[in-house]
């Protein structure tokens, strides 16, 4: 007869899924972006990522120990969280530099506040947003993608690393506008560019072919919603659109804004982190349009070409609040009401 | 109303659970096992329990009232068969934990069949007065035998306010592994749909729809082939259902066949609508043609782990252990035992429970399969990753819910509407975390529920 019979609550099956799959589905739809940075950047780019990915695994492993917790390597979320930083750094970052930007991911970005699931900012973006402020010069040196010579514009500074380097499309736009240079033929024969990624730029965000096969792969999985993704392009979209309005001669055509730098890259794979990005449909909106219109205004009016990495922060912070803002009402209405 | 492309109804969200009930479906009903003593509960409905009219050492007869209605929200039970009384004790109770229930000891083993029932000739709804079928119902002590055990009598009265407009015949079987309702529509059509005509006689609606799943073809072809045979096709529709899970929960079958909503805390009765289940209405004919007490039912015993799965004819008040002695035992394998399906059907310890009124399966799962469900497979924190709300029928916030109760904010779970959840189990099924998300949800509502009597927490 029966013997140890279990009793829980119901449901008594569950669907075949973990939290380590859901990682590992992320690490997949990355794994587009990875290739086209070893195409651009060769080895150096595929070394920033080992040691990015690495150095994440074994900070938390090292985090565990020191708190006497149990190892929660096992749901792969450093990984992940290495993967993205790698591939928003810029690809002539020493290695000593990626290695810390990828500890202080871990650790301030994630572990101090519990763990997984915890953390209030996107851990990745914690992590370059600390290099950024440390490293400034290294983190703005942009290498020319292997594959191409120098057709970028002749803007370009002595390397600061052992390889020549140049502007960003952005920031190009950016500088080349401020001296009523011909933008306007620039930006459009600088879209195809962006498209394939053979422009400077960080390792994954370079190329929105690869970035757009990964994150159908991510949609197909249902890893991610469609929803926060189109809310940050559309927001980008219509905010670039009325600068571009305002003036034409000043601002780059907004098109031109969601293929080159972050855009694409972050709004489908760092805006998308569900652990800090609210959990409605309508909170997903509020969060997309918040996280596209603080890029734009970054990118027209502030002084850095690129601003998705701050806004990704910024709206991390509100999260909570969105939350309890966009609450869900029940099928049935409120009660009583 | 909402249809799908290819002319489904159904309701927003839910999941798609494998539906496992290929092991039961071909299985005619059989005559269950048999039975020496048996344990009735006094209290196997929603409302007052029975107050007992037998005393320790009565003889009882087949079909005779052992427990009497102690309020209107109330059913009587009977004896299903005639013996002694051997003993009015606590008994473990799949829901209430212990609860009063009467052991009935027969002389030698009864084995129950299934009682032929035909129509008698010329049978006409309107030959019934409607206090006639309402009395006949509580004095049958039917309840609702799709699992909550709603008094029939109650639900089907022909005065109540507002008025009602709907009969919607739950033959959904949305829970896996279930197929007792399915094989009721199959082998007893006529005791069905004249069971149907005379709720809607008690009720006085005009519209009737009998709502089955597209994964039971089988069903929907025999109900809708009879129907067209009586010429009620004006009345009563099959509305065919998408196979979705909850798609059998009241406010769901609503929602997709009507689209109407019923508001959250409010019951189907406010918009004019009454939900029966098949079985219950199989059940109604019998108790108003023949006079026959509800007494036995239809029982699917099911699940991996079970030698030979099939449905059986059953005496209520038989211990769970027997049912599933009969069937062949277990397979070593086995690692639960489920009264109900494995969405919402509820774990038991103690084996010698007895089915009751709403027990319409036996699920035995293996190790292998509980495996793959929450408490055997690794938890981690919730990763806010929104599955849970994607999927939750009655669109509220599993994982915000069940982190408050988790750190004991109860009145967070108010605000985030714990008491609208109807416990389908989707939010823990999807999860990737792995967390017992229904569970927390169910034990914030009991909390609570002290809470107001001022219990202690």
């Amino acid at each position: 007869m029966l013997k140890d019979i279990t009793v829980s609550f119901a449901p008594h099956i569950s669907k075949p899924l973990s939290t380590r799959r859901v990682m590992l589905d992320v690490a997949v739809g990355l794994i587009p972006a990875v290739a086209a940075a070893g195409v651009y950047f060769r080895l150096h780019a595929l070394l920033l990522i080992g040691v990015c990915v690495a150095w994440c695994v074994a900070t938390e492993w090292f985090c565990n120990v020191i708190r006497k917790k149990p190892n929660s390597l096992g749901d792969y979320s450093a990984v992940v969280t290495g993967l993205i930083l790698a591939l928003a750094l810029p690809p002539g970052l020493p290695l000593w530099a990626a290695a810390i930007g990828a500890s202080v991911s871990i650790v301030i970005g994630k572990m101090v506040f519990g763990g997984l699931g915890a953390n209030v900012f996107n851990p990745a973006m914690v992590g370059r947003a600390f290099l950024t402020a440390s490293f400034g010069v290294l983190m703005t040196a942009w290498a020319v993608p292997a594959t191409i010579d120098s057709a970028m514009p002749a803007i370009s500074q002595e390397g600061v690393v052992d390889t020549r380097t140049q502007a960003t499309p952005l920031a190009w736009s950016k500088i080349a506008i401020k001296q009523q240079a011909e933008a306007e033929t620039f930006s459009s024969r600088q879209f195809l560019s962006t498209l394939t990624g053979e422009v400077g730029g960080c390792l994954g965000e370079t190329s929105a072919l690869a970035i757009l096969l990964g994150a159908a792969y991510l949609i197909w999985r249902r890893t991610i919603n469609i929803h926060i993704p189109l809310a940050v392009l559309s927001s980008a979209l219509v905010f670039g659109g009325i600068a571009y309005l305002i003036d034409p001669e000043t601002y780059v055509q907004p098109f031109f804004h969601l293929t080159s730098g972050a855009l694409l890259f972050g709004a489908f794979f760092i805006a998308t982190d569900p652990v800090t990005a609210p959990l409605t449909r309508r909170g997903m909106w509020l969060f997309g349009i918040g996280v596209g219109a603080i890029t734009m205004v970054i990118r027209v009016l502030g002084e850095y070409p690129e601003g998705l990495m701050y806004a990704v922060l910024l709206m991390n912070a509100v999260t909570p609040l969105i939350d309890r803002l966009c609450r869900r009402i029940p099928a049935g209405g409120r009660p009583n009401a | 109303m909402t249809t799908d492309s290819q002319g489904r109804f159904s309701f927003s969200r839910g999941v798609h659970p494998p539906d496992s009930k290929h092991l039961t479906e071909d299985k005619p009903i059989a005559p269950g096992p048999p039975v020496k003593e048996l344990a009735i509960f006094l209290s196997q409905h929603i409302g007052a329990p029975c107050q007992a009219t037998v005393k320790k050492a009565d003889t009882v007869q087949a079909g005779q009232e052992i427990g009497e209605c102690q309020g209107f929200v109330c059913a009587p039970v009977h004896a299903p068969i005639a013996g002694k009384v051997k003993e009015i004790t606590l008994r473990s109770h799949p829901v209430l934990g212990r609860s009063p229930a009467v052991t009935i000891v027969a002389e030698s083993e009864i084995q129950p069949t299934p009682p032929a029932f035909t129509l008698p000739d010329g049978f006409d709804p309107q030959q019934y007065a409607p206090e006639q079928i309402c009395d006949a119902a509580r004095e049958a002590g039917l309840v609702g035998m799709g699992g909550a055990g709603f008094p029939t009598s109650v639900k089907i009265q022909h005065d109540a306010k507002p008025p009602k407009h709907t009969l919607l015949v739950n033959a959904c079987e949305c829970e896996p592994y279930i197929t007792c309702d399915y094989r009721i529509m199959l082998e007893w059509t006529d005791q069905v749909i004249a069971g149907i005509r005379l709720a809607q006689r008690a009720c006085g609606v005009s519209k009737v729809f009998i709502g089955i799943e597209d994964n039971k073809p089988k069903a929907i072809e025999i109900m809708t082939d009879a129907l067209q045979k009586l010429g009620l096709g004006e009345t009563m529709t099959v509305a065919r259902l998408e196979t979705k899970y909850p798609q059998g929960g009241e406010r769901q079958l609503i929602d997709a066949v009507l689209g109407e909503t019923v508001p959250t805390g409010g019951i189907p009765p406010q918009i004019g609508v009454v939900v029966l289940n098949v079985a219950t209405a199989a059940a109604l004919a019998d108790a108003v043609i023949n006079n026959r007490p509800l007494t036995h039912r239809v029982v699917t015993v099911t699940g991996e782990a079970i030698a030979n799965p099939g449905n059986y004819y059953v005496a209520i008040g038989t211990p769970v252990e027997t049912l599933i002695d009969f069937c062949g035992n277990v397979t070593t394998k086995s690692a639960k035992v489920v009264m109900g399906g494995p969405m919402m059907g509820l774990a038991i310890a103690d084996l010698s429970t007895p089915i009751t009124k709403t027990s319409g399966a036996i699920t035995v799962l293996t190790k292998e399969q509980i495996g793959q469900a929450k408490f055997e497979r690794r938890q981690t924190a919730c990763i806010r990753c929104g599955r849970c709300l994607e999927v939750c029928p009655e669109n509220l916030n599993p994982t915000r819910i069940a982190h408050a109760v988790k750190s004991n904010l109860l009145d967070v779970a108010e605000r985030y509407f714990i008491g609208a959840c109807i416990e389908c189990g989707c939010c823990s099924y999807v999860c990737p975390a792995n967390i017992e998300l229904t569970g927390y949800i169910k034990t914030g509502k009991i909390f609570l529920a002290r809470q107001r009597k001022k219990m202690p927490v």
